[in-house]
């Protein structure tokens, strides 16, 4: 945790560097009072002295038993994470190539399959379930138009 | 009477068939949400919010109540029964609820559940119909030096009061203000960080926000460790339900306690369901002649939080619907869903929108009948339901919001927005900054920056303005006290421990 704490420190300190130097440059107010960079000029102010209280109480603390270790996961789990998110990108890069209903039929059969590794009678019974249930209510229900690929579905 | 004429108006808006269908697939979800662990209130909330898209404002908010109330009722259900809380509001009620189950007296301590739950959920909505008005009258007069108050103070209580450490809350409601700045501002038409981005131009969107950074990031957090699967042998019939006279006699004045205590806390911004329960129960065990039994299965320890985080819940609905302050993460993504109705909560809401109001009252009187009566001859099914994998779940919980985000604007750059704001609500949460700081903020952005800026418009730059007029003055001072909390606590046991060494 330790070591999470100073990785944001700096992270956060170089974050507000960039606010500061945006809002520095945002155009003055056309009339009296304060402008558009106002707020965020002031906010990364704020963060960069949070950023630096982050940064000087974790590089002072003892180290207790919750920074040596990891707040991440092991490997495995980390897997599975990246496998969620990463079918998640695919997901949505492709929605509009394959259609809703191809598209969310894949992403649940590679969750439950392939991510969670169940059986595939039951994989693809939740799969064809969710897919149906989220266009039932989705496109039946509310009238809204997901997308479809260029067969139609 | 005035409140007699509106209540009417009131039920006349609840009861049209539309409103009672959706308050009882409201309450319905928030039960199933309560039993469920691995979903929260807010998380339900947030998948909610593009469904009940096209609905009028007034139905979608009722659904989402429901949703809010209803995830309290449930929450009790698995702690009884399995030791294992729903919510996090619902931990206290596993001290004694699970040794009462452990003793073979499940049944009563559900069904005690379920009635302190309605007992408190309906004092805490009465007090709402009196309260609210009063306070929205009240807050008409308000100028942005007290909205900038207001909404200032708002934001300090969530980050001091949320969470182990000050210090992150209120890193992530700094970002969160932050998030906010993003698009065209909204007084000079200058597009700030945008990036160049089309998109960004009209600002983060809320949905794509609220729903990555708690049903997704909920689901990263929750695939890490497999659940166990977790059963239950207790046999429960309707009639065993029904606590007996003693226990009566003993949950009496705990529930009235817990009422009147859950609901202040409440109201107040910051505090919430889970520290109201946390709150009655010590109360209970300080009053009480036999302290010493709490933990072993008491029925006051059941009777007294259970009550306080529902009358809790009715007691947030007070800032939020009467000043636009919500006090919780979940509270906030309601405030979303209400600017996104074009409602903009506020005292001029009243009288503006009464039938919505009013509505949205009365729906929440009818929905705590609904929710005993779901509760109590059904609570077998609700058991079972447990049995639903969480793999299941899983893939559900993902899809819906993403489809749902989608669905709110037709748009696959909201998509992209819940996909990073997932990315971010597991690091925060794995680094323990709380997100609700964050989502607050962004709700709250908007109207801090304006009512800040024409301030400072109105004083010619001086700060002064925000702390010599009395309402907003008292509320800014109360603002930074809060902020300095931490510190002060710090000095006062550093005092302490140099007094007892010299």
């Amino acid at each position: 945790m330790k070591k999470a704490d100073l990785i944001t420190g700096v992270i956060l300190l170089v974050l507000s560097g960039y606010v500061i130097q945006e809002a520095w440059r945002m155009p003055p107010s056309a009339t009296f009072g304060p402008g558009s960079g106002f707020l965020p000029f002031w906010l990364g102010v704020l963060l960069t002295a949070l950023a630096v209280i982050l940064l000087a109480t974790a590089w002072r603390r003892q180290a207790t038993e919750k920074d040596s270790k990891s707040p991440f996961p092991g490997k495995r789990a980390l897997i599975a994470i990246g496998s969620v998110l990463g079918g998640l990108a695919v997901y949505i890069v492709l929605i509009e190539v394959l259609g809703y209903l191809v598209d969310t039929f894949l992403y649940v059969a590679f969750l439950l399959g392939i991510v969670e590794r169940e059986r595939w009678p039951m994989t693809v019974g939740v799969a064809v379930l969710t897919t149906a249930g989220l266009y039932f209510i989705f496109q039946i229900l509310l009238g809204i138009t997901l997308p479809s690929n260029r067969f139609g579905f | 009477m005035d409140i007699f004429h509106n209540i009417v108006l009131g039920f006349q808006v609840a009861s049209s068939w539309e409103n009672l269908l959706f308050c009882f697939i409201g309450v319905l979800i928030g039960t199933l949400i309560g039993v469920l662990p691995g979903i929260g209130p807010t998380t339900g909330v947030a998948i909610l919010i593009p469904i009940t898209f096209g609905m009028n404002a007034t139905t979608a908010i009722i659904t989402m109540c429901g949703v809010y109330y209803g995830a309290m009722y449930g929450g009790s259900t698995t702690s009884i029964l399995l030791n294992v809380p729903g919510e996090s509001s619902s931990v206290m009620t596993t001290l004694d609820g699970y040794q009462m189950a452990r003793k073979g007296r499940a049944g009563p301590a559900l069904g005690m559940a379920a009635l302190a739950s309605f007992i408190a959920g309906t004092f805490a909505v009465l007090m709402l119909t009196f309260i609210a008005p009063a306070l929205a009258n009240y807050a008409v007069s308000f100028g942005p030096p007290e909205y900038f108050a207001l909404t200032f103070m708002g934001l300090t209580l969530v980050t001091s009061l949320g969470g182990d450490s000050p210090l992150k809350g209120l890193i992530s409601g700094v970002l969160g203000l932050l998030i906010a700045c993003v698009g065209i501002d909204a007084i000079s038409g200058v597009a700030r960080f945008t990036f160049d981005n089309m998109y960004l131009l009209d600002g983060v969107g809320f949905i794509g926000m609220a729903v990555g950074l708690f049903a997704a990031s909920e689901v990263l957090v929750n695939i890490e460790e497999p659940m166990q699967q977790i059963f239950t042998e207790a046999k429960l019939n309707f009639l065993s339900l029904f606590p007996n006279l003693q226990d009566w006699k003993d949950s009496f004045w705990p529930i009235g306690r817990g009422s009147v205590l859950g609901f202040f806390i409440g109201v107040l911004p910051g505090a919430g369901a889970t520290i109201a329960s946390f709150m009655a129960y010590a109360a209970e065990k300080k009053l009480s002649k036999h302290p010493e039994k709490f933990g072993t299965g008491v029925i006051e320890g059941v009777a007294a939080p259970e009550g306080a985080n529902n009358a809790a819940a009715g007691g947030a609905m007070v800032p939020l619907l009467t000043l636009g302050i919500p006090g919780s993460g979940t509270t906030a993504v309601m405030l979303g869903a209400l600017l996104i109705h074009g409602l903009r909560p506020g005292p001029l809401l009243f009288s503006t929108h009464p039938d919505f109001v009013w509505g949205l009252i009365a729906s929440m009187y009818i929905g705590n009948v609904m929710l005993v009566i779901l509760n109590m001859p059904m609570i077998g099914i609700w058991v079972r339901l447990l049995k639903v994998p969480y793999k299941v779940l899983m893939p559900l919980i993902i899809t819906i919001s993403a489809v749902g985000v989608f669905a709110t604007d037709n748009n696959i750059f909201d998509m992209w927005v819940m996909f990073f704001f997932g990315v971010i609500g597991y690091l925060m949460r794995k680094m323990d900054y709380p997100p609700a700081p964050m989502v607050l903020a962004l709700v709250l952005g908007p109207l801090v920056e304006m009512s800040l800026r024409q301030s400072l418009t109105i004083s010619h730059g001086s700060i002064a303005i925000f702390f010599t007029r009395p309402i907003s003055g008292t509320l800014a001072i109360f603002a930074l006290l809060s902020l300095f909390a931490p510190l002060l606590r710090i000095i006062w046991i550093r005092y302490k421990a140099g007094k007892a060494t010299a």
